[in-house]
């Protein structure tokens, strides 16, 4: 096993060395993919990993915290960063209204159910936007978004690398919660055994809607982040929602720190695809291929166990 | 007697729809078109919800089909009813060879397959420019029986009632008992020697060329399709709220939706030109929610205790 994981990382160390040498790009820009991947796949992971339900619904939020930041920034004028604390708990409200009112009603009910259920509200998110706004795309501009560092003939933008900071200041954050906190702590009780959790006193419910929150906070916030350097659409959110599970489930759920690596494999192998020219347009299936085979994986390698 | 009743029904259901074209105008037919292939994806979608696994990828199947179809005459020339039959079979056989791989998967984990699968086959349409046309599409040279507007709704039909005709047989047959052990504990099922595997590609085949003739009657309706149309995400959202709001695990209750549903819709799609989507997400949510069972379970569970409650007036000893 541990021979395994030796070879395994010495290929990884290897094809990155490989791919520095020939296109330094497709490592610079898949990091930068990879941390806004893994800042929006984190909460996701948390709900997985501890409510245990997949979130259809997850990119929308994402969605809905862009256009609250718009609308807030074009208001008053402000800066995305500015809006950012104020947008990160009107989602956080949001989410755990949503959770009180859908979410919890169905957390008996078969898994379908709520595989079902977070599907609608997805679509309902999404059509109550396209609603009100069209599905016009809506963009700010900021001068420190095209940033970049020249070293030798190589240019890049670097603004991009703040999403890779939030990510570690996710993992970073959530790792000190769950380990140093009551709250955190009852959460990861809960996320193991929920009956268990009960029984020893802590309410389970309430566990639950906390979780929500936080997790709809650092999306919402992620959804100011994201603002600055995309143009919003009704939309934007539901691929980021297949990704997330993506990388979810690529990770193991309740693994936090791996979702960071999965965002590498995926951000690093799409921008693989798209350094050359005749292959951009197949740089989506990329994902696609690796959640299936990853799905597989699993899946044979639990019934081997 | 009351068997006989609704045979008689259904059969004069089916008469009237047959004889729509003799009285109804070409834009009432157009809605009818789309309310039968939404109500036929719904009733295809059911019939494999009935072994409890659920998929999301009924537009990868339904644009798999439409594509197999308009290749069919473009590329090969293929007469365009015959292509019908060909875009059929080969949504089944791929569903057959997918079956082998997707149908070990359970609960989200095939839902979410089938959703990728679904945006698989979109990306390599969409990047086969030479082949398929690119995201611009395909344009056939021609609409299906010179594009006249009974002859269109007669074909869809004529889709609608196999499918029909499936769903049934299904419900009637050795199938129903087999799906519905397997959708109520698995491992049972499996100690009493149903062979799962078999009955949940069998279903898993069935619906795919189900959706995949759906998906052919539509391209060569309409002459054209691209990517985004084809594989448009509403394929799988409308028939999926249709039967959720019908009433699942029956034939008759996506049917309900698909009216229901279909008609409403039409009407909205006019009153707001943007995100008349959402009222299907709130149907989907409020249905989870509220009524499981869908309209037609309820309407059941109503007579049902209409009919008890009647009886226990009439003061019969029981």
């Amino acid at each position: 096993m541990a021979n395994k994981r030796n070879a395994t990382t010495i290929v990884a160390i290897l094809a990155v060395v490989v791919l520095l040498l020939w296109r330094p790009t497709v490592i610079i820009y898949g990091l930068q993919a990879a941390g806004l991947y893994a800042t929006i796949a984190i909460p996701m992971g948390l709900i997985l990993g501890i409510v245990h339900i997949v979130n259809l619904a997850h990119g929308e939020f994402m969605m809905l915290a862009a256009y609250a930041t718009y609308m807030l920034c074009q208001s008053l004028g402000i800066d995305p960063y500015l809006a950012m604390i104020p947008v990160a708990i009107v989602t956080s409200a949001f989410g755990f209204l949503v959770y009180k009112l859908t979410i919890r009603q169905a957390l008996k009910a078969p898994e379908l159910n709520q595989l079902i259920l977070t599907f609608g509200l997805g679509i309902a998110i999404t059509q109550t936007m396209n609603l009100f706004f069209t599905s016009q795309t809506r963009k700010m501009s900021f001068g420190y978004v095209s940033a970049s560092i020249d070293i030798g003939e190589l240019s890049f933008g670097v603004y991009n690398f703040v999403f890779v900071g939030f990510a570690i200041l996710m993992v970073i954050g959530l790792r000190l919660y769950l380990t140093k906190t009551t709250a955190g702590k009852a959460a990861l009780a809960v996320g193991q055994n929920p009956k268990g959790a009960a029984i020893v006193g802590i309410d389970v419910d309430k566990t639950y809607g906390s979780v929500f929150a936080i997790a709809t906070a650092l999306v919402g916030m992620m959804g100011a982040v994201f603002i600055t350097r995309s143009a919003v659409f009704p939309t934007v959110g539901s691929p980021f929602t297949m990704k997330s599970f993506c990388l979810v489930a690529m990770a193991g759920i309740g693994n936090i720190p791996g979702i960071l690596g999965a965002s590498v494999l995926l951000g690093i192998s799409e921008n693989f695809l798209k350094a050359f020219r005749s292959l951009r347009g197949w740089s989506d299936i990329v994902f696609f291929v690796l959640i299936i085979t990853v799905i597989l994986g699993r899946s044979i390698k639990g019934k081997k166990a | 007697m009351k068997n006989k009743t609704s045979y008689a029904i259904a059969a004069g259901i089916a008469v009237i729809m047959i004889a729509f074209p003799a009285f109804l105008g070409a834009y009432p037919l157009n809605v009818a078109r789309s309310v039968m292939t939404y109500m036929a994806l719904a009733i295809s979608w059911d019939m494999l919800l009935r072994s409890g696994q659920i998929s999301f990828g009924i537009a990868g199947l339904f644009g798999l089909g439409s594509y197999a179809s308009a290749l069919a005459v473009l590329r090969g020339g293929m007469d365009p009813f015959l292509s019908i039959v060909f875009a059929a079979v080969f949504a089944g056989v791929m569903a057959y060879a997918l079956g082998f791989v997707v149908l070990r998967l359970r609960s989200m984990y095939f839902s979410i397959t089938t959703l990728a699968l679904m945006e698989i086959f979109r990306i390599i349409i969409h990047n086969l420019h030479d082949f398929s046309g690119g995201p611009e599409g395909v344009v056939l040279p021609g609409v299906i029986f010179k594009g006249s507007a009974s002859a269109l709704y007669w074909l869809c039909l004529g889709g609608l009632f196999i499918t029909i005709g499936a769903s049934y047989y299904f419900e009637k047959s050795k199938m129903h008992l087999a799906l519905t052990a397997i959708r109520n504990d698995e491992t049972s099922a499996r100690s009493n020697g149903v062979d799962i595997f078999k009955y949940l590609l069998i279903a898993f085949v069935v619906t795919s060329t189900l959706q995949g003739m759906m998906g052919a009657i539509q391209v060569q309706s309409y002459g054209f399709t691209m990517p985004d149309t084809a594989f448009d995400g509403n394929f799988t959202l409308l028939p999926l709220a249709m039967a959720l709001l019908g009433g699942v695990h029956s034939t008759i209750g996506p049917m309900a939706g698909a009216v229901l549903l279909g008609v409403s819709a039409e009407w909205l799609k006019l009153q707001i030109p943007y995100g008349h989507l959402v009222v299907y997400g709130i149907i989907i949510i409020i249905v989870i929610l509220f009524m499981p069972q869908g309209i037609v379970g309820m309407v059941r569970k109503a007579s049902r205790t209409g009919r008890r409650s009647g009886r226990k007036a009439g003061a019969s000893n029981e």
